[in-house]
């Protein structure tokens, strides 16, 4: 038995011995990027087109992270289809290194599932979008019908719990995928259908007859989206959020994937030149390539290029707070020094 | 040494010592792997999850639930859910079954044209599939307004199917329910339990009738103890505001389960049905009819019980691997066990012991009704040669 | 001189098949009209107001009388091929073709012999890897995360039948051995693992695995759900294959122990040829059900050829159209298994006729 035990014991440290590295190295070592990506689409963040290509703002993160890491994304990235239900332990057992897939900060995630959340890079409220010819103007009118939802997701949580203030009976019906949702509701299963504002705009603006359908002005929760990788593990966590900046800090010196050569070779200031990876600094500290930024914006553009890729243009939705503090949003890039 | 391995007992041993041992040593191994990964995710285990408040709620439950119950609630709420798909759809498996079993041995080449093709579609195509044909088919019904009518008293649209029920507590039709199970399990065994063989058969026949009456009264002053105050005992679904109110709804997610598991069963108990009539050999009914027996009791005393009884162990494993398919459930959003463990899983984090109630769980079930279900077939399965053909 | 047997016509046959009695005349007729309406809607709605191409997208839609192929028109390469490069979808198509023609070509009795079948199917799928995977002969890498569709479908069923077979035989094995508690033992696990529903097994295996393994084995998520549906299958084939050698009669091993031969031997050579052929309707409905059953890893997040379809009205231009897709994946799954099935038949035939 003791045998068995020591075994068991020198089988098991063989696993513990990878686990003390950073998933920053890890990746490095592996030379590919393995990112969420949907098992369906969430229109504007993640859609398969006619060719059965990936495309969205969270594959377009995927993408820049890709770019930032390695030089370029192709190759080096591998989008994983998994549903909401399956994110938290797909991060943990390592199948994925990080989720960029709509991801609420909340506290039990926070702390009970233990995650580690970067700064938002979504700002949007849940809504309600209902059939025009219910008459309903609040979700109170939905009183005795039925609302379909994401199955795993906050917006279960915080629709159980709005719906419980106003004291309504609501049938919450869960889905596991994003299609099934939106076709359970364009099929008339639910009355309702909640999603984040974007997603639901989107779905409305695409759908037969977009007059037939309201957005309800009662706004469920506020939710801020960010990139989720494991907690305890800084170094990873820093890429995130300085990718996230420098995504801002590029749109708020103007500097796009088109131009991006263009000011590389001739640097308007130190700060931007650092920022390129003219003079050194900015990527060795987080132990990158000193032009990752370079590649990153050459990859995937600024915060405001992605943003009208996927979002503004294909559904012309304006970006309210999720611009630059500059134009009234709640974004704003780190300090380059 | 040498001379040791020689020894055939000794090889024996040491075989199963070997084999037994590796098997430890991997699960040891599982469990110290598990502990490491654990601990270095900072993760916590245990069960006392399980007393936590979920935040989220469920869309069908035959037990009173809210938000802010625990989430062993929620498993009990999944479990009860499972259990119920199994009951309903495992016994319209067996009602299509046999009718089609029925069709395919009639004689009449029509019906066995159509039941053969009923087995050839619905048997070579994914239950999964199946279920979200169907789930599509009856979500694109007609909106609450338009409900299809069924005589004023029951509906269908695209919010599920409505009929007429009781006003009572679900509690009491759960105790009444048990109590039909009861029934059933003495029905069955004073029919075939050795100390009752010899008795007169007026006399057993009066003993299976006061059974039965016994549980209609039971039944009845259950229901009856459970009515809702201040509602009328029968209650008929009438549309008001958005859908309709009153009576009992079947939504489309348990319904698209129902007609998926049950067509999907049906037609391989059909195959199991049309097998058994096989078994039992010409000479059977026509020893039947020359006894004057009409074609009707022929069919009913004699062919169809020998029958079911030819094929009992095959259908045993049948409904063990019927009942596994409710898990289709969580594909159209039907809360079933295994969606409530995905869900709690996502929500709270706690995967292992998770996934370690559901594996518990279905291993329980399964293993108590194989062992029913078979002692339901030593109890009425052939004995000696009573398939001579 | 009066004909004591009347002659069998076609009319009178007829008549004792379908209008022998009242009552069968009564089920003919009924049924009939039953099957005349339904196949009449159905032609009605798939043929007559349908839609066929992806430029008359607009007479589609909700209010539309008939069946809607402009999205199988639209959308066909989603279905069959996922997420796979789009380029190269000529490869995936090819592949499929091969594990079409290898599954071909074991029908053919030349084959039927344990060495030929195995090493058959494993130059089957070696082509099949290495047509999919690519990365060699100067095709580009594709790696099975960008699997979707039919091959995958296919790719699933077929390492999942290569584990799983020789595993099933070990466990086969193992259950009849002599020693009661590797019996024993090898008994409770299968019938455990039997009384689990294949999904929570895959699930486990793709979730909970990577937990309880040390970092080196645990692989790719596809790889590890094809394992634990290889186990799931082993289980289950094992019962069949042991079915397969009790329904032998016990003076055959009798006979080959008392000549001396050794157990590999006695296995090899004796019993299980024989068990194998006793077991091949068993194990062509396993296989059926194997194949049907690949449409699980859809819930664990899998772009096989179901989950493609969902993906295929999943955007808003099609999201109506989902009983034309669910239509067209059913057909694909329908040529597969009805193909497997009625060879199973025919194998079982073949086999009552040689026993005569």
């Amino acid at each position: 038995m003791k045998f068995l035990l020591t075994a068991a014991a020198a089988l098991g440290l063989m696993a513990g011995a990878a686990s003390a590295q950073s998933r920053l190295e890890t990746v490095q070592e592996r030379g590919k990027l393995l990112c969420s990506g949907h098992n369906g689409s969430y229109l504007g963040f993640a859609e398969v087109d006619d060719q059965g290509n990936w495309e969205g703002l969270d594959i377009d993160l995927c993408r820049g992270l890709a770019a930032s890491l390695f030089g370029k994304a192709e190759g080096h990235l591998d989008i994983v289809p998994i549903s909401w239900a399956q994110r938290w332990p797909a991060l943990q057992s390592g199948d994925i290194d990080v989720i960029i897939k709509l991801s609420g900060w909340s506290q039990s995630r926070d702390t009970e599932l233990n995650l580690a959340f970067s700064n938002p890079y979504f700002v949007a409220g849940f809504h309600v979008m209902t059939n025009a010819d219910l008459g309903v103007e609040s979700v109170a009118g939905l009183d005795g019908g039925s609302i379909c939802v994401s199955a795993g997701t906050t917006t279960e949580r915080f629709l159980a719990a709005y719906v419980e203030k106003l004291g309504i009976d609501v049938e919450i019906i869960v889905f596991e995928s994003g299609d099934e949702v939106r076709t359970a509701y364009f099929n008339g299963r639910c009355d309702g259908l909640t999603l984040l504002a974007p997603p639901l705009a989107a779905a409305r603006a695409t759908s037969e007859n977009p007059e037939a359908h309201v957005i309800l002005p009662d706004v469920i929760a506020l939710e801020p989206e960010g990139i989720i990788v494991p907690e305890g593990d800084p170094k990873w966590l820093d890429v995130m959020n300085w990718m996230l900046s420098s995504l801002w800090f590029a749109e708020l010196n103007g500097i796009t994937s088109e131009n991006v050569d263009e000011i590389k070779a001739n640097p308007p200031s130190a700060q931007i030149g650092k920022f390129l990876g003219v003079t050194p600094g900015y990527g060795s500290r987080l132990g990158l390539s000193d032009d990752w930024a370079y590649n990153l914006i050459t990859e995937v553009g600024n915060y405001a290029e992605i943003y009208d890729r996927n979002i503004g243009v294909p559904y012309a939705l304006p970006r309210a707070k999720n611009n630059l503090y500059t134009n009234g949003g709640l974004f704003y890039p780190l300090m380059v020094d | 040494m040498i001379s040791l391995l020689r020894q055939k007992s000794f090889r024996d041993t040491a075989s199963q010592v070997g084999f037994i041992g590796v098997l430890i040593l991997l699960v040891v191994t599982f469990a110290l792997t598990a502990k490491t990964n654990l601990d270095a995710q900072g993760m916590t285990s245990g069960f006392g999850f399980l007393e936590r408040a979920t935040g989220w709620g469920v869309s069908f439950s035959l037990i009173p639930f809210d938000t802010n119950d625990t989430y062993a609630r929620v498993i009990l709420v999944g479990l009860l859910n499972s259990l119920f798909l199994g009951a309903i759809s495992l016994t319209l498996a067996t009602v299509i079954g046999i009718g089609i079993g029925i069709m395919r041995v009639s004689g009449n080449k029509m019906a066995e044209l159509i039941g053969t093709v009923y087995v050839e579609i619905f048997r070579n195509l994914p239950l999964l599939l199946q279920a979200f044909f169907w789930y599509a088919v009856l979500t694109t019904l007609p909106r609450p307004r338009d409900a299809l009518e069924f005589g004023g008293v029951a509906f269908l649209n695209g919010r599920g199917a409505y009929l007429p029920g009781l006003n009572v507590t679900g509690f009491s039709v759960f105790l009444a329910a048990i109590a039909l199970a009861v029934t059933v399990g003495l029905w069955l065994w004073l029919r075939s339990a050795r100390r009752f063989a010899r008795m007169a058969p007026h006399i057993k026949k009066a003993w299976s009738r006061g059974l039965w009456l016994g549980w209609a009264a039971l039944a009845v002053a259950l229901l009856w103890a459970g009515r809702i105050p201040e509602t009328p005992l029968l209650s008929i679904p009438t549309l008001k505001g958005l859908n309709f109110r009153g009576g009992i709804r079947v939504s489309p997610e348990l319904l698209t389960c129902i007609i998926a598991i049950s067509v999907y069963g049906g037609a391989y108990i059909g195959e199991i049905v049309r097998a058994g009539f096989n078994a039992v050999g010409k000479g059977q009914s026509e020893a039947g009819h020359a006894l004057g027996l009409s074609t009707w009791q022929t069919f009913t005393r004699i062919r169809l019980p020998l029958a079911i009884r030819a094929v009992m162990p095959m259908l045993i494993n049948q409904y063990v691997w019927l009942f596994k398919s409710t898990t289709i459930g969580i594909a159209v959003g039907f809360v079933d066990f295994f969606m409530v463990i995905s869900t709690s899983i996502n929500q709270s984090g706690q995967t292992l012991e998770l996934i370690a109630i559901l594996m518990g769980g279905f291993l329980v079930i399964n293993y108590s009704m194989a062992w029913v279900l078979n002692r339901v077939n030593d109890a009425i399965k052939l004995k000696g040669t009573q398939l001579r053909t | 001189m009066d004909a004591t047997l009347p002659r069998q016509t076609r009319l009178r046959a007829l008549r004792t098949d379908y209008f022998s009695t009242r009552l069968d005349t009564l089920v003919t007729l009924g049924f009939g009209l039953l099957a005349a309406w339904v196949l009449w809607s159905l032609f009605d709605w798939g043929v007559l107001h349908a839609v066929w191409s992806a430029e008359n997208r607009e007479a589609c839609g909700h209010g539309a009388e008939g069946a809607c192929w402009a999205v199988i028109d639209a959308r066909w390469r989603l279905i069959l091929f996922g997420l796979y490069p789009f380029e190269e979808q000529w490869r995936s198509a090819l592949a499929c073709a091969v594990i079409v023609l290898t599954g071909g070509a074991s029908c053919a009795p030349w084959f039927w012999t344990a060495r030929r079948l195995a090493a058959l199917w494993v130059a089957g799928f070696v082509t099949f890897y290495v047509l999919m995977r690519g990365g060699v002969f100067g095709l580009t890498e594709v790696s099975e995360q960008n699997w979707g569709g039919l091959s995958l479908t296919i790719f699933i069923f077929a390492s999942v039948t290569l584990l799983g077979m020789p595993l099933a035989i070990v466990f086969a094995l193992l259950r009849r051995s002599q020693l009661p508690w590797i019996a024993r033992t090898m008994g409770v696990i299968i019938d455990a693992i039997r009384s689990l529903p294949l999904l929570s097994i895959m699930f486990t295996f793709a979730i909970v695995l990577p937990f309880v393994l040390p970092g080196w084995m645990i692989g790719d998520k596809l790889h590890r759900v094809i394992a634990g549906y290889a186990l799931f299958f082993a289980c289950y084939q094992a019962e069949i294959i042991r079915g397969g050698i009790q329904s032998l009669p016990g003076g055959q091993e009798e006979a080959a122990q008392a000549l001396g031969l050794g157990y590999w031997h006695r296995i090899g050579h004796i019993i299980l040829p024989q068990a194998f052929r006793n077991a091949l309707p068993a194990t062509i409905n396993q296989l059926v059900i194997t194949f049907k059953e690949t449409s699980l890893v859809v819930i664990i997040g899998f772009f096989e050829i179901l989950a493609s379809g969902n993906a295929a009205y999943g955007n808003s231009e099609w999201n109506f159209a989902h009983v034309e897709v669910y239509a067209f994946v059913g057909l694909i799954y329908f040529v597969f298994v009805f193909a497997l099935s009625r060879y199973g038949a025919y194998l079982e035939r073949r086999m009552a006729v040689a026993e005569r």
